[in-house]
């Protein structure tokens, strides 16, 4: 007994809270199986019963776990791309080609205090970041990642989409206001000022698009990109994909406008205060923000999902792999074997001086990719939403590529002339656009 | 309520009820001189205090800014972060030593903040300085003039936000610096200049390592320039900010790139010519604008004037010793001298006083960034808060160079 209580007594804090916990999160885990045992087909029948429901639940917590690859991803891109740019080398260290730079960052932001000054409002201060992640995130829920694969087709999809994106400013503010510092506040009022005012803009650049496509729902703007990519909106409205890709640049604080937290000026803006998860928040949600226009342009402009091309020959792929019989084991046996084997043999051949098992580990290699490429071609071939998938994310990833060029290019604007813009040109060719759109409606239909 | 006997601006009580954090102005009479400003403070403005760690104020010059929204309303720098008290030091060491105190005023152009005392030292002392080491006193610091508006470059768009120029602009500047390493035997504080001559004559791997440059520097740099030249966004936030003109220039006693950008042909270097300068052939660019633009846009028109220096440099450098043959100790006259040189920032001089020991009864050092920094106070106001660091990053100030 009194080795249990001088261990106990040894154990800092988050040891004993370890040490609580995991005994209960056990009992918790048998109970859940128990439960799961004795009441599954209720369970279930719920479940069926409830389908939608379920299945927004579940689109929500994909979405949500979604924004981490996706952070991370567009944060190494950042990196790297920035490095490339520089002519430097970049993250190097930490995984192959430093690929697992961003998890480290993530884990040292968990790792740092969490730290409030004293003169802020702690709630408010809490809370902002918040606020300003789930906003981002929340966005996501409309955007279709391929046939079917959406949290919800909502008939405004487009409206809660600008609606819930807006909301983000709301966060910042707070973070401004909250921090009690000079530069914090000037940050969060910037942001207001930014963030509203292209609002407008942004949303009159696409005013023209919903015209044209007689919907708000992005899963229908992109059901009607279908086909060629000649079909693409943004051969129809080339002056609102302009205005949109700039205004939704500006809505995400992305450099040439990131004015909230420019370093130079106002050392980091709203987040100046922030520490630790509290300031990674506000990080994953520049991240994810990145990725959230690159794809919103994708879908509204670049034909979402579509592939540029229809495939040209209707192919279905009818497998039955059980009426092989005993054959199935003989192609699962001799098949990597064989492909091993062709594959070496050129190594072999192409040199004396490769010994023949360095061919061999050459053609194991080239003959394992073979038939990823060959699994990933026959999933492209087979599901749709696969190659939506695929393609999706190609486009996407095109935008944030350019997203971080234009970083890694352009100075900052001034206020002045950030608002001049917002006001002056992007306002007014948003609505020379919905003019023009409008006008060559009528006389199409008439 | 209890009254207090104290009359209430009495600036010792200390009020009884809190003070609300969000008040701008304390309630009580200013305590201190920093104090009585929060009382000049108009309705709707505040103080904001950037720097001394900021990570835009080329070190730790720290601007105590009054801003009225996003206008700056007044601008008041605080100097003296990184005093190092070098003129006294320089005092207390004999004439030798004295060189290499002033190596860390402006850290990136060492080379002349060595020159201009050399040559304070060298006329005390009647020192006739062999023509090969002039010459290779012109060709190093002309490189390091490259090197250092090679800098400015880079943190003048660093200031304005754009990430990829510094690193662009440093690769230039490695490549001097290895140069001069070679030649110095250091990268950064080079202590090369003697009284008298320069401490080593040219070697294979620095005269290599120049030619290989030579061959393709006007191309890198133009190359390099071209990120900011033709970027619109740049411009436009460069063109007519800052503005100062000729006269006012003159006033506030602005020499170098920034006073030339404002249409004044002073140099100091065909003013008073020092050196071999009246030897080689080079222009003064001159720009009238006056604006921040002007004076990045004369910077580079420098660097192509510094090349053309060097050219020449080693065409007609001459034979011979690179140091006078002089006494271990010297002691000079007693009496006075006065140097002066064009620095990358402007005139930069020396004025020594010797009274017959072995070291400088006084020594004064004039440095152009501390002098350049007394107009930002005119340029600024009307300006956004943006606009102060890109003013300040176009009139280059080396706060070593500033604080002393």
């Amino acid at each position: 007994m009194t080795v249990i209580s001088r261990s106990w007594s040894r154990l800092t804090l988050p040891g004993k809270v370890i040490f609580t916990v995991i005994p209960i999160l056990i009992a918790l885990t048998a109970a859940l199986v128990v439960v799961i045992v004795v009441l599954g087909q209720p369970i279930l029948d719920a479940l069926a019963a409830n389908l939608p429901i379920v299945r927004f639940a579940l689109a929500a917590t994909i979405v949500l776990l979604m924004t981490i690859p996706t952070a991370f991803i567009v944060g190494y891109m950042e990196l790297k791309g920035i490095a490339f740019m520089n002519l430097r080398i970049g993250p190097d260290r930490v995984g192959p080609y430093g690929t697992l730079m961003s998890v480290f960052h993530g884990l040292k932001m968990l790792m740092k205090e969490d730290f409030t000054p004293s003169g802020a409002d702690p709630l408010v201060f809490t809370w902002a970041p918040v606020i300003v992640y789930l906003a981002s995130v929340m966005t996501l829920l409309v955007i279709p990642f391929g046939p079917g694969l959406f949290g919800q087709d909502l008939n405004l999809g487009l409206l809660y989409f600008f609606a819930i994106g807006g909301l983000s400013v709301v966060g910042m503010l707070m973070a401004g206001w909250a921090s009690f510092n000079k530069y914090s506040l000037l940050g969060g009022l910037r942001a207001a000022a930014q963030v509203i005012s292209y609002e407008i803009p942004l949303t009159l650049s696409v005013v023209g698009l919903i015209l044209l496509a007689g919907t708000m729902s992005l899963n229908q703007i992109v059901l009607n990109q279908s086909g060629w990519f000649t079909d693409w909106y943004v051969f129809r409205q080339p002056l609102g994909v302009v205005i949109f890709f700039i205004a939704a640049t500006a809505e995400a604080n992305r450099t040439p406008f990131d004015l909230t937290e420019a370093d130079s000026e106002i050392v980091a803006g709203y987040a100046t205060e922030y520490s630790g998860m509290r300031f990674g928040f506000f990080y994953f949600a520049e991240f994810v923000n990145v990725f959230i226009i690159s794809a919103l342009t994708v879908t509204l402009f670049f034909g979402g999902w579509n592939a540029p091309f229809p495939w040209p020959w209707p192919v279905t792929l009818s497998l039955d792999p059980g009426g092989l019989g005993i054959g199935l084991l003989l192609l699962v046996a001799i098949v990597p074997l064989l492909l091993t084997i062709v594959f070496a043999i050129p190594f072999w051949i192409a040199s004396s001086r490769i010994k023949t098992w360095q061919a061999l580990v050459a053609g194991f290699v080239l003959a394992n990719l073979f038939l990823i490429g060959l699994v990933g071609a026959g999933a492209y071939i087979a599901f749709d939403w696969v190659a939506g998938v695929a393609w999706f994310l190609l486009k996407s990833y095109v935008f944030v590529f350019l997203l971080v060029w234009m970083r890694g290019t352009l100075p900052r604007v001034r206020v002045d002339q950030l608002m001049d813009f917002a006001w002056k040109w992007l306002l007014p060719a948003s609505l020379l656009n919905l003019f023009v759109t409008a006008a060559a409606i009528v006389v199409v239909s008439q | 309520m209890t009254t207090t006997s104290a009359p209430s601006d009495d600036p010792r009580i200390e009020l009884d009820r809190d003070l609300g954090v969000f008040e701008p102005v304390p309630p009580y009479p200013p305590r201190t001189e920093r104090e009585a400003e929060f009382y000049t403070l108009g309705d709707g403005q505040m103080f904001i205090n950037v720097g001394p760690q900021h990570p835009s104020t080329h070190g730790v010059l720290r601007v105590v800014l009054k801003i009225d929204g996003e206008k700056v309303v007044d601008l008041d720098p605080v100097l003296g972060y990184l005093h190092r008290g070098v003129e006294k030091l320089c005092e207390n060491a004999d004439y030798h030593q004295a060189i290499c105190y002033t190596d860390p005023l402006e850290y990136v152009s060492s080379l002349f903040t060595e020159w201009s005392p050399v040559i304070a030292f060298e006329k005390l002392m009647d020192v006739q300085v062999p023509r090969r080491a002039e010459y290779i006193r012109v060709l190093s610091s002309e490189l390091n003039r490259i090197a250092s508006h090679a800098l400015f470059l880079g943190w003048m768009a660093l200031d304005l936000g754009g990430l990829t120029p510094i690193l662009w602009s440093f690769i230039e500047r490695d490549e001097i610096v290895d140069m001069l390493a070679a030649l110095t035997g250091q990268r950064m504080l080079f202590n090369y200049f003697r009284i008298g001559g320069v401490n080593g004559d040219l070697n294979h791997e620095f005269m290599s390592r120049l030619g290989d440059w030579m061959s393709r520097a006007a191309e890198q740099i133009e190359a390099g320039n071209g990120l900011l030249n033709e970027n619109e966004i740049f411009v436009r936030r460069m063109r007519g900010l800052g503005t100062i003109d000729a006269k006012t220039a003159l006033r506030m006693v602005m020499t170098g790139p920034n006073l030339r950008a404002s249409g004044v042909p002073f140099d100091v270097r065909r003013a008073h010519p020092y050196s071999v300068f009246p030897e080689l052939e080079f222009d003064i660019p001159t720009r009238s604008e006056g604006d921040c633009l002007a004076r990045y846009l004369l910077r580079m028109d420098e660097i192509k004037q510094s090349l053309r220096i060097i050219d020449q440099c080693l065409h007609q450098m001459p034979d011979g010793p690179v140091m006078a043959k002089l006494p271990r100790l010297m002691r000079p006259r007693p009496g006075r001298a006065y140097a002066a040189i064009e620095g990358p920032r402007g005139q930069l001089s020396t004025y020594a006083i010797s009274d017959g020991t072995d070291q400088p009864f006084r020594m004064r050092i004039h440095d152009p960034s501390f002098i350049h920094l007394q107009s930002v106070g005119l340029m600024m106001p009307g300006h956004l808060i943006a606009d102060t660091m890109a003013v300040m990053a176009s009139l280059d100030p080396i706060m070593g160079g500033v604080d002393k």
